[in-house]
């Protein structure tokens, strides 16, 4: 596991899969965050006023996440952020499975004609919380910005 | 330990960031919870604002003490299948054709619009339409005829 965390190859493919993937999944809940708020609002689960604050600052806290990400700066606290993020995403959709809810994610498209969640979107957002973890837990700063930094002060 | 507070004060760092440019951005281009919503034009409510909602106790009240006429406002295939007992039907969408049935009724009777309850707007559409039309007294009872049955009130069916 240890070397798992150290591998600087499987870290780099890591974080350019997880950095593009919010990236593009930002921009269009960026583009028209009344969908995504209306995406939020049929999950049912929060007061009213609460999902335009969420359209509003979710987006970007993706977009941020997913440069720092890709180009590992704030590694720690970005993938921190992704995986509470994709966690209560998951809780989410697995209570409107439950309650038989059929609506569409707001996931990575805002498009309502987009297929409508199931158990598999559940299951391609616990492997992707899995993937933030590793990132978390990772210990290498190879091939990110910070390493570039840190060699050019020292040389 | 160490870990989680550099995570922690990290990841407040870039919520806040976040949180300042989705404000800024959505403010300055007027999306989201900046949007501006369109005014109703005046032409379609008459310059008059819609009329009051009432609950289903002061619909009952007002249907056992007789004094209002309601306006069934579904299609005339679910009025058929069951409607408030002495409901009249002006179907939304046939109301030039339909509403010659009010003619007998005077302007200053109290209307009660109603439709399904909370899942259509076609009750509020006919008030407006009535209100539009003189009628002075026109109320909406939104919860309509999903309350009205649920409470088991008197109805009435068409052969």
């Amino acid at each position: 596991m240890k070397n798992l965390l150290s591998n600087p190859q499987l870290v780099l493919v890591s974080r350019v899969f997880i950095g593009l993937l919010f990236i593009v999944s930002s921009l269009d809940k960026i583009v028209d965050p009344s969908a995504f708020a209306r995406a939020v609002v049929n999950y049912g689960l929060l007061p009213s006023w609460m999902p335009a604050i969420i359209a509003t600052i979710l987006p970007w806290v993706e977009l941020l996440c997913g440069f720092a990400v890709l180009f590992g700066v704030l590694l720690r606290g970005s993938s921190l952020l992704l995986s509470t993020m994709l966690a209560l995403f998951t809780l989410a959709v697995i209570s409107a499975l439950l309650r038989g809810l059929d609506i569409s994610c707001g996931c990575f498209t805002q498009d309502p004609a987009a297929g409508h969640i199931g158990w598999m979107k559940v299951v391609q957002n616990t492997t992707l919380f899995v993937l933030t973890l590793f990132l978390y837990f990772s210990d290498t700063t190879k091939f990110s910005i910070i390493e570039y930094l840190q060699k050019s002060e020292t040389a | 330990m160490t870990r989680l507070l550099q995570a922690l004060r990290e990841a407040g760092m870039l919520l806040l960031v976040a949180a300042a440019l989705g404000f800024i951005y959505t403010a300055a281009t007027e999306k989201g919870m900046f949007a501006h919503l369109p005014p109703v034009p005046p032409s379609q409510t008459g310059g008059l604002l819609a009329p009051a909602m009432i609950s289903r106790d002061q619909a009952q009240a007002y249907y056992e003490s007789g004094t209002a006429v309601f306006v069934d406002a579904r299609h005339e295939f679910d009025f058929k299948l069951g409607h408030i007992r002495r409901a009249i039907n002006i179907p939304l969408r046939m109301y030039e054709t339909k509403k010659s049935i009010l003619d007998a009724i005077p302007k200053n009777r109290l209307l009660i619009a109603y439709c399904d309850g909370a899942e259509c707007n076609s009750s509020i559409e006919l008030s407006v339409k009535l209100a539009k039309d003189g009628y002075t007294d026109v109320k909406i009872f939104f919860g309509g005829w999903s309350e009205w049955t649920a409470s088991n009130l008197p109805t009435d069916k068409t052969p």
